[in-house]
Order: structure tokens, then C-alpha cells, then sequence
């Protein structure tokens, strides 16, 4: 057996092939500790600091540590702890609702232009094609001109960018799955169109779906960060990590904590989800980059 | 029979190449059809975005002026005639480039931007040279020293940075270099060093991206039969990984970077406010503040057309690197 030479191209491939499966399990996990830590932290945070928006002058500005505030306080005496709680709370929420409303419209629209082909397919696929080709955050920007402080409309403005890259994976992937013997069977079997759809084409789909999804979420809760950054997307009554970092702006040089906890706690959640959604992709092996950014 | 053979194979390979060139421009001519309905999709949407409350003349008055007022003003601006009306003649000036006056400054709002997009365009090219420097760099050496100590360190770090957000990070060297150490100055232009803390906050989660996909893209090369026939002719790693795939990994990168500089430009917008750069972002964001509806159509527009030129250059870029491109396209017309 030692008697042939492997090239070690070879042997290398199958060396980094077995740390790669250990590597997928690796990345899933991961992502799923972070993002459940995350959610841990959200809850013992709102549990210990009670209200994020709570206002305390004599406490304004106290650094980590002092007088209860174990992140410290803002301008304004806000617990710095609490609002980042209460931030990443509005961050999920924020993320699971673009991500369901894209989704499913996303998915709805794919699968239709992919089964039933034609003129809708062609239209379908040129309106993607030219949303892709636009730059989304200058239109959240310039759109915030109309909608203002509301999470729904937030929702729906990134929605209706974030729709596409679905449409286009369950398009691509409904033309192959189509011609699958199930699916030609189920037809025979007198299904109807719609039924085949749901039952046939969908479950072949999900873990790519699932890929998107939480690669997604991780770039709508960007873009909702940047945009109330900016005092653009959620501004108090709502509590949002963008808008506490645009406040640490404003007392940067006296008070490095109110940036700095939040912009954690955002590259946390976004790598959360990342990670798990390339140990998705990787245990299932499906190279699904996606036009997504 | 040799000479045969070489007669025989130069009218083919001729038109082999002439048809790649029919293919080509047939590429290409489809790109810029593309391009030409992106454009018209962004004038579309820009039109749409301002009309969608109903008045825009409502949304100028900012609730501050009377309702008569408010009629007056739509009147002035035409905003009461038909939408179809509007919209045709907004689509009409568009083309020849006329968005009508900023009404903040009373200068022409595409004037008005163009002057801001140097200065946007100069922090876009610095940090996309620097990624794409870095990364290719970077990618080469983790892929030559698979499985070593830097190239395991490294998957975890570009996870890590890809999801830091620019303007954290731009904070973040706000707070370090000007505010701790008073490096360098952080506000507005004062120099080349005011370059320094947008470009960097710019690059590093472009880097992390390019880097993972190249790594990627070299990785499935060094992998294939290609390569092992490349290895088996005696070439070392270092050549086939720098001569030959890393040219293959080009055809990807180039498309995706040119994707990617669509996400720079939305990074750009919220990483100038930081540093109050005299670019694109401040304005569009000064115009959304002040309502200056004519200057924000015309910036998705013009993000708009410098977005689809960059794409076009890209798809250029890649049928000068994959000459499969034409030739594909006639292959399977022939079969």
C-alpha cells in the first residue's frame, strides 16, 4: 500500500478535508453559543437594570462601575447596561421580522417564476436584477426622508430590498429540483400546481433558505444600526444600539463607554449569525454566496 | 501530415476567434442593456421615494406652514399635476440629467453633488486598493501555508471582522488615535493624515471579505485535477498557487469586488458623517435633514450611475481574464 506516493496536493486536501468537517461543526456551534449568549445577556440586563430609558441627571456620564452602572451611564443618566439589553432585543426583533417578511416573499415569488417559467419569470428576474444593482443603504437614506421613528416601516423599507437574493436562490434551485423524479410523480399523481410548490419544491430548499436567513440578519441589523446612527431609523421611545453609539459620538472624548458596549454587542450579534449561517452552509455543503451584499 | 494539420487548424482557430469576438460583444451589449434598465429602475425609485406620501410638497412644509400654503407651494412646483404627467417629464429631464435646483442652495442639485463626489470618490478608492492589496497578500500566504498557525488564526479573525460595523470601528479610532493619543486630527479635511481613520475604518470589513472568498477560490484551484496535473509537470505550490490560480480566483474576485463596492458606498455615507468629510454622505444626509428633495434624487442617481459604470468595468475586467466567456456563449448556440 505505502508503495504508491501520494502527492501530497493530495494528502494535503484530505488533511484540511478533515479539519474542515471538524472546523463545520466548529462554526455552527459557535454562532449559536454567541447569538444564545447574546439573548442571556438581553433578558439578565432588563431583569437587573429595569428600565433601559430610565433617566437619572445624578448619575450622568458615571463611568463603568459607578453607582450601580456596570457599563456606566449616558449623557442623560441611562444605564448604559440596560439600553444595550433593551438594544439587542430591538436587533433581533428587527432581524427576525425582515428576515420572515423577505423570506416569504422572497421564496413565494422564486419558486413561482422558477415553476412556471414565462413572461413572469423574465419580469421577476429583471426587477431583481436591477434591486440588486442599486445600492440600498443611499435608498434607506433618502427614503427616511418619508418614513420616520417606526419599526414596521423600518421593517418593510429593508424588506424590500432584502426580498431578492431569495427569489433568486429558490428560482435557480426550483429549474433543477422541477425536473426531479418526485416532483414529476407527484404531478402524475394528479397533485395540483400550488400543492406541488408547498409540498415538493419547498422542503428541497430550506437549508439554503436557512443560510440566507441568517446571513441576512446579520446585515439588516447593519443597516437598522446604521441607519438610527445616522438619527435616521429608531430614535427613542424605540432602544436601539445605533442610536446609543450616536449618542457616545457626542461625549466621545469624555465618556469612551456609551460607543463602545453597544458596537460590541452589534459585532457580536452580526458574527453570531454569520458564523451560523457558514456552519449551516457547511454541514450541509451548499455554496449559496448569494448576491446578498 | 504536420503541415495538414497546421493548415488545417488556422481557418478554424481564425474563426474560432472571430466568433469569440461575436460572442463578446454579444456579452457585452447585454451588460449594457442591463445597465441601461438599472438606471431607468433608479430614476424610477427615486421618482417613487419622494411621491409616495402622496405630496411632496407636504413633506418640504415639514408640517410647519399652513395648508394654503402648502397648496401654494405644490402648485408652484407643479406637484398637482397628474403623476403620469410628473413622472414623464421627470423621467424626460433626468435623461438629460437636469433634477432641477437644490432647494437649499438654489445651485443645480446635480452640480450640486457632483461637487461632493471627489472627495467620496478618493475615500472609495483608497480603502478598495487597500483591501484588495491586502487581501490578495494575505489570501496567497494562508492558502501557501495551509494548516499553519496563521492560516488557522485567520479564518476566526476574518469571521470576527467582517461583522464589525465600519462606523464602530470608526469610532473606535476616533477614541484611540485623536482623543487618547492626539495622533491625528478627526474631523473634516485637514491633510492627507485625515485620510488615514475613514480609509482604515473602510477597509478592514472589505478585507475580511475579500479575503475569505479569495482564500476560497485559490483553495478550490490548488484542490482540482488542474492543479495536480500542474504539480505533476513539476511546478512547486508557490508557482501554481501564484501563476495559476491565483489568475483563476481573479474571475470571481473581480465581479465580487465590484458587488461589493455597492456596500462601500453605504459604509462611506455613515463613515463621512463621523469624520464631517466633505463628501456624498455628509450631503445626501444634510439633504434628508433639510429636505431638499431635488439633491437626494439626484444622489441615488448618480450612486446609481457610478454603481453600474464600476459593474461594467468589472465585467470588462473579467472577459479580459476568462477568455471562455465568448466562446462559451457560441458553444452553446453551435450544440
Amino acid at each position: 500500500m505505502s508503495a504508491i506516493n501520494l502527492p501530497d496536493t493530495l494528502l494535503r486536501g484530505e488533511r484540511s478535508e478533515r479539519t474542515a468537517s471538524r472546523h463545520r461543526r466548529g462554526s455552527l456551534t459557535a454562532g449559536l453559543i454567541v447569538l444564545g449568549g447574546m439573548l442571556v445577556f438581553s433578558v439578565a440586563a432588563s431583569l437587573a437594570g429595569g428600565s433601559a430609558s430610565h433617566q437619572d441627571l445624578a448619575s450622568a456620564l458615571a463611568p463603568p462601575g459607578h453607582g450601580g452602572h456596570l457599563f456606566g451611564a449616558d449623557a442623560l443618566g441611562r444605564d448604559v447596561m440596560s439600553w444595550v439589553g433593551g438594544g439587542i432585543r430591538t436587533s433581533f426583533e428587527v432581524a427576525v421580522c425582515v428576515v420572515a417578511l423577505s423570506a416569504a416573499f422572497g421564496c413565494t415569488v422564486g419558486i413561482l417564476a422558477g415553476y412556471l417559467g414565462g413572461w413572469l419569470d423574465a419580469a421577476l428576474m429583471r426587477i431583481a436584477d436591477i434591486q440588486l444593482s442599486i445600492p440600498p443603504l443611499p435608498l434607506f437614506i433618502a427614503a427616511s426622508v418619508i418614513i420616520v421613528n417606526n419599526l414596521l416601516s423600518l421593517v418593510i423599507l429593508i424588506s424590500i430590498v432584502g426580498w431578492v437574493p431569495y427569489a433568486r436562490l429558490c428560482r435557480a434551485r426550483t429549474l433543477v429540483i422541477r425536473e426531479r423524479g418526485y416532483v414529476a410523480a407527484a404531478r402524475l399523481a394528479g397533485r395540483r400546481r400550488g400543492a406541488i410548490a408547498v409540498l415538493h419544491l419547498l422542503p428541497g430548499l430550506t437549508t439554503e433558505i436557512a443560510v440566507l436567513a441568517s446571513l441576512q440578519a446579520g446585515i439588516a441589523l447593519l443597516w437598522e444600526a446604521g441607519l438610527s446612527f445616522l438619527g435616521l431609523g429608531l430614535q427613542p421611545p424605540y432602544v436601539s444600539l445605533g442610536f446609543l453609539m450616536s449618542e457616545g459620538k457626542e461625549v466621545l472624548s469624555q465618556a469612551w463607554w456609551v460607543a463602545t458596549f453597544p458596537g460590541i454587542a452589534l459585532a457580536l450579534l452580526v458574527v453570531g449569525f454569520n458564523l451560523t449561517g457558514d456552519g449551516i452552509r457547511d454541514l450541509f455543503n451548499n455554496d449559496v454566496s448569494g448576491g446578498l451584499r | 501530415m504536420l503541415d495538414d494539420a497546421l493548415k488545417a487548424d488556422a481557418p478554424a482557430d481564425i474563426a474560432a476567434a472571430r466568433s469569440r469576438w461575436r460572442g463578446v460583444a454579444r456579452y457585452v451589449a447585454g451588460r449594457l442593456g442591463q445597465g441601461v434598465l438599472v438606471l431607468f429602475g433608479a430614476v424610477t425609485a427615486s421618482f417613487i421615494l419622494v411621491h409616495l406620501t402622496g405630496n411632496p410638497a407636504t413633506v418640504l412644509a415639514g408640517g410647519q406652514l399652513p395648508p394654503a400654503q402648502v397648496k401654494a407651494l405644490s402648485e408652484q412646483l407643479g406637484y398637482n399635476r397628474p403623476l403620469i404627467d410628473q413622472y414623464l417629464s421627470y423621467l424626460g429631464h433626468a435623461v438629460r440629467g437636469d433634477f432641477g435646483n437644490s432647494f437649499r442652495y438654489g445651485t443645480g442639485a446635480v452640480s450640486t453633488v457632483l461637487t461632493a463626489l471627489p472627495n467620496t470618490l478618493i475615500l472609495i478608492g483608497i480603502s478598495l486598493a487597500a483591501a484588495i492589496a491586502i487581501s490578495v497578500a494575505v489570501a496567497s500566504a494562508s492558502v501557501l501555508h495551509q494548516g499553519g498557525w496563521s492560516d488557522r488564526l485567520l479564518r476566526p479573525l476574518m469571521s470576527a471582522l467582517q461583522g464589525i460595523p465600519d462606523f464602530w470601528i470608526a469610532l473606535i479610532l476616533v477614541l484611540i488615535l485623536s482623543v487618547k493619543l492626539r495622533w491625528l486630527p478627526s474631523l473634516g479635511f485637514a491633510g492627507p493624515s485625515s485620510l488615514i481613520m475613514p480609509c482604515i475604518a473602510l477597509t478592514l470589513p472589505m478585507l475580511a471579505s475579500f479575503t475569505r472568498l479569495l482564500r476560497g477560490s485559490l483553495l478550490d484551484f490548488t484542490g482540482s485535477d488542474i492543479a495536480l496535473a500542474l504539480r505533476a509537470r513539476g511546478l512547486t505550490r508557490r508557482e501554481i498557487v501564484i501563476h495559476h490560480a491565483m489568475r483563476n480566483a481573479m474571475v470571481t474576485f473581480v465581479s465580487f469586488v465590484a458587488l461589493q463596492a455597492g456596500w462601500l458606498v453605504g459604509g462611506t455615507l455613515i463613515v463621512e458623517t463621523i469624520f464631517a468629510w466633505p463628501g456624498i454622505g455628509t450631503m445626501l444626509l444634510g439633504a434628508v435633514q433639510s429636505r431638499d428633495l431635488t439633491v437626494i434624487q439626484a444622489t441615488v442617481v448618480i450612486i446609481a450611475v457610478a454603481f453600474t459604470l464600476l459593474n461594467l468595468l468589472a465585467d470588462l475586467a473579467v472577459i479580459w481574464l476568462d477568455p471562455r466567456i465568448g466562446r462559451e456563449r457560441v458553444s452553446k448556440e453551435g450544440g
